[in-house]
């Protein structure tokens, strides 16, 4: 199990509630930071992954490596996580 | 029909799926409400987002019963509780073939293969690139498709729109939101229709709308976009426009590539012809929204088509039941 995950998120985007709704089925919890609520926050995201989009899912696994997964990507999010 | 059967356990050649609806836009959510809760066991399968391209439409003015108009993701979501309550289950995966078998249908899923007594293919449509250089190498770093996504990345940005469509001018509209100017580049004539031209003009403050002018290229320095490059078809001459981002709205692609070896056929713009009851050319295979031949591309017309199918696929499996497989309607000209 990876030792965090956070999504950025906005509150109109569509394929966000696509992540939440997987890792719940995953019964993965994560963080949320909804970048509406923190625009502070969005060059983080954007050096973190390379683009202005979200969602961002960013897997922090138990070795501490990190894997940045653009959009709601299943075939990179479901290795992520794994 | 399996009426006492849940999902679980079900998919397999033995106990195989009532229906198995590709997709989880407008017109499969309203199928399956209608198909669960008459009992047919439903799974959709979603390979994006639940809700298709309403999903990611900033507001909906014309489906009715919401007065004031409703957002595209509330709309969406509301389907989909709806359908869910009724018993759907919906699977997040994509559909990658499907094999005609006669009284069964075989799919290839990214989650394993999966048995169906009938298939809805309900997968709407994706946005066309416009296939110009930069295109790719600024993709979601500023050249961009969806505006309720990406929108709010351009705060006080300078931003191109390119399109002259119904989405162009809708995204051009919401993205004022964030933008502090937008550049609207057509290629020809506006397309869109006059309540959205009319809204258009309420907001030339902050929008351009260049008309006749193609886009040629996307530039851009140190990883970020700087500018686009279009030509004037009036004056022949080459236009710049400065830039933070891009957003695309040139059209759309029937998602139809997974029906490749189905013997579902499609008329010459790639979208499935079907025949008055929304059957493909292959008993037993539905088609309903804006993949299919004809449609009119609306949330209303996907909702309705939905139902549409959902009826037939009800008579479909009744008649299945009690003999040989209903057939197309031969001679119906959509199809034949
Ligand atoms: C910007 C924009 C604004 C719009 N505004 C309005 C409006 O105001 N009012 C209105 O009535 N209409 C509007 N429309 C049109 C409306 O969104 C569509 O007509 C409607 O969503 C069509 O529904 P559908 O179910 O046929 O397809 P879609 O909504 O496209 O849904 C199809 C779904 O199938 C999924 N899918 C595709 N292939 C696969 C596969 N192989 N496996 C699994 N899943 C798959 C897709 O991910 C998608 O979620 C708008 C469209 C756009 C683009």
């Amino acid at each position: 199990m990876p030792k965090n995950i956070t999504i950025f998120t906005t509150s109109t985007c569509s394929y966000c509630p696509m992540v939440k709704r997987y890792l719940k089925t995953k019964g993965l919890p994560y963080n949320e930071v909804n970048l509406e609520d923190h625009p502070e926050r969005q060059d983080e995201v954007f050096k973190a992954s390379g683009a202005m989009t979200v969602p961002i899912t960013i897997v922090t696994k138990q070795d501490n490596t990190q894997e940045v997964v653009i959009g709601f990507n299943l075939q990179k999010l479901a290795p992520a996580i794994a | 029909m399996d009426q006492t059967q849940t999902v679980e356990g079900r998919g397999s050649e033995k106990l195989p799926h009532d229906l198995v609806i590709v997709g989880a836009g407008p017109a499969a959510l309203s199928a399956a409400l209608y198909t669960s809760r008459e009992d047919i066991e439903t799974l959709l399968f979603e390979k994006g987002a639940i809700g298709g391209l309403a999903a990611v439409t900033d507001w909906v003015d014309n489906y009715p019963g919401f007065e004031k108009g409703i957002s595209g993701l509330e709309l969406s979501e509301q389907m989909r509780k709806q359908a869910e309550r009724f018993g759907a289950k919906i699977e997040l995966g994509e559909v990658q073939k499907i094999e005609d078998q006669g009284k069964l249908k075989k799919l290839t899923t990214t989650e394993g293969d999966i048995y169906a007594k009938t298939v809805l293919i309900a997968t709407g449509s994706e946005y066309k690139k416009i296939g110009v250089s930069g295109e790719d190498e600024y993709y979601a770093r500023g050249v961009h498709y969806c505006a309720t996504c990406d929108g709010a990345f351009f705060r006080d940005k300078k931003l191109v729109v390119i399109g002259g469509g119904n989405s162009a001018a809708q995204e051009s509209i919401f993205l004022t939101k964030f933008a502090s100017h937008i550049d609207m580049l057509v290629r020809s004539s506006l397309k869109a229709s006059d309540v959205l031209i009319k809204e258009l003009v309420k907001h030339k403050d902050k929008i351009t709308i260049h008309l006749n002018t193609t886009t040629d290229a996307i530039v851009g320095q140190d990883g970020k976009v700087t500018k686009v490059i279009g030509t004037d078809k009036n004056s022949g001459q080459k236009v710049e426009f400065p830039t933070d981002g891009v957003f695309v709205f040139v059209g759309l692609l029937p998602n139809t590539k997974f029906t490749e070896d189905s013997g579902v056929e499609l008329d010459e713009r790639g979208f499935i012809k079907t025949d008055i009851h929304l059957m493909t050319r292959v008993a037993g295979i539905f088609c309903a929204g804006d993949v299919r031949s004809g449609a009119t591309l609306q949330i209303a017309s996907a909702t309705g088509e939905g139902a549409t199918a959902a009826l037939m696929i009800r008579e479909y499996l009744e008649t299945q039941e009690r003999g040989p497989l209903p057939q197309p309607v031969v001679g119906h000209p959509q199809l034949y």
